[in-house]
């Protein structure tokens, strides 16, 4: 294997694990799928601080 | 607490709890129907309304449960003395700056020998060990923080001067009561069987703490047992209803402390047909199991 063709791997490789990390950890996915809902099935957000 | 015992219902969760750190934030989130319904402190909702933002209050989130407090330290033991001092409030538009209103007037003094800073409620214990307030005036648990942490010392507790206090509201948007009512109503009934729940004894309690702090509010449940449970009624979750004369006061004091420039009515930023449907229900069936809940 060339070296060029061992840097892309690796570069694929690096981005593709960023990418699921990213996805996994920073993205709210009960989020994302109540946002394509049909509106009227879609559940509130509601918002609180953390004081009683 | 609505949220996590409804998890475990048949009808499964109805909402999506999202936690912010500042008023200012979920009103421009309301505004901007990022999110649909959330707790706010009284006279910002009334403010809110006034100013034409299509929200109505539909029910409470609690009652008590504010508290100022000053250091452990300091010589302050009545209110007079926190003349000159520097007081931190959440938001001008809140019930933890008319109560101070409230005393203020009660002891004859002037609003003016007091100064009043706006700070994030998260921010207000750290201030006061750090020197930088001399006394706050907030709701739980910073009160409880203080406490725990030495540093700080509750001067009065907000019933000690308003009988029936409430603090944070529910609010709604508009378009949602009049689209979609069945789903506000399962919010409003599980905020009332969550509030008979924990009024249920100290067990309830212990377990609210344990599951809320480490799965909400992202604090140490010592801190919330510590708020929830000394002594039990330092914050009470029942009743919730809106009524007119807690509310009438509310925004007299706003009248009075040019936080409204004119009168607004009850009915018209309240919606009490949620409410009204809340009586006869029964506390959530949710058995506390051990200190930690899963």
């Amino acid at each position: 294997m060339s070296d060029i063709k061992r840097l892309v791997l690796i570069l694929f490789g690096w981005t593709s694990l960023v990418t699921a990390l990213h996805l996994g950890l920073n993205v709210d996915w009960s989020v994302v799928l109540n946002d394509r809902m049909p509106e009227d099935k879609r559940k509130l957000y509601v918002a609180y601080i953390p004081v009683t | 607490m609505t949220d996590y015992i409804s998890r475990f219902t048949p009808a499964g969760n109805l909402f999506i709890p999202r936690m912010f750190q500042g008023f200012p934030e979920i009103k421009e989130a309301l505004i901007s129907d990022k999110i649909q319904a959330g707790f706010v402190v009284a006279p910002l909702a009334i403010a809110l309304r006034s100013q034409g933002v299509p929200i109505r209050i539909v029910y409470l989130g609690h009652r008590y449960g504010s508290a100022v407090v000053v250091r452990n330290d300091s010589a302050i033991t009545d209110f007079a003395q926190l003349k000159g001092k520097i007081i931190a409030i959440p938001s001008r538009f809140s019930d933890e700056r008319l109560i101070l209103n409230r005393v203020i007037k009660k002891f004859k003094l002037d609003v003016n020998d007091f100064k009043m800073v706006e700070m994030a409620p998260p921010d207000v214990a750290g201030a006061l060990a750090a020197r930088a307030i001399d006394a706050f005036s907030m709701g739980e648990p910073f009160p409880s923080q203080a406490e725990m942490g030495g540093f700080g010392r509750v001067l009065f507790h907000a019933r000690e001067h308003w009988p029936d206090y409430m603090s944070c509201v529910l609010i709604v948007r508009d378009d949602i009561i009049e689209k979609r009512p069945d789903a506000v109503q399962a919010l409003v009934d599980g905020i009332a069987r969550s509030g008979l729940w924990l009024d249920d004894g100290r067990p309830n309690r212990e377990h609210a703490a344990d599951f809320v702090g480490r799965f909400y509010y992202n604090q140490d449940p010592r801190l919330l047992t510590w708020a929830l449970t000394n002594p039990l009624n330092r914050v009470t979750y029942t009743p919730l209803s809106p009524y007119k004369p807690d509310f009438d006061l509310v925004r007299d004091l706003m009248i009075e402390t040019k936080l409204l420039d004119s009168t607004i009515e009850f009915h018209e930023y309240v919606d009490t047909q949620f409410a009204e449907k809340t009586d006869g229900l029964s506390p959530w069936r949710y058995v506390p199991g051990s200190s930690r809940a899963e």
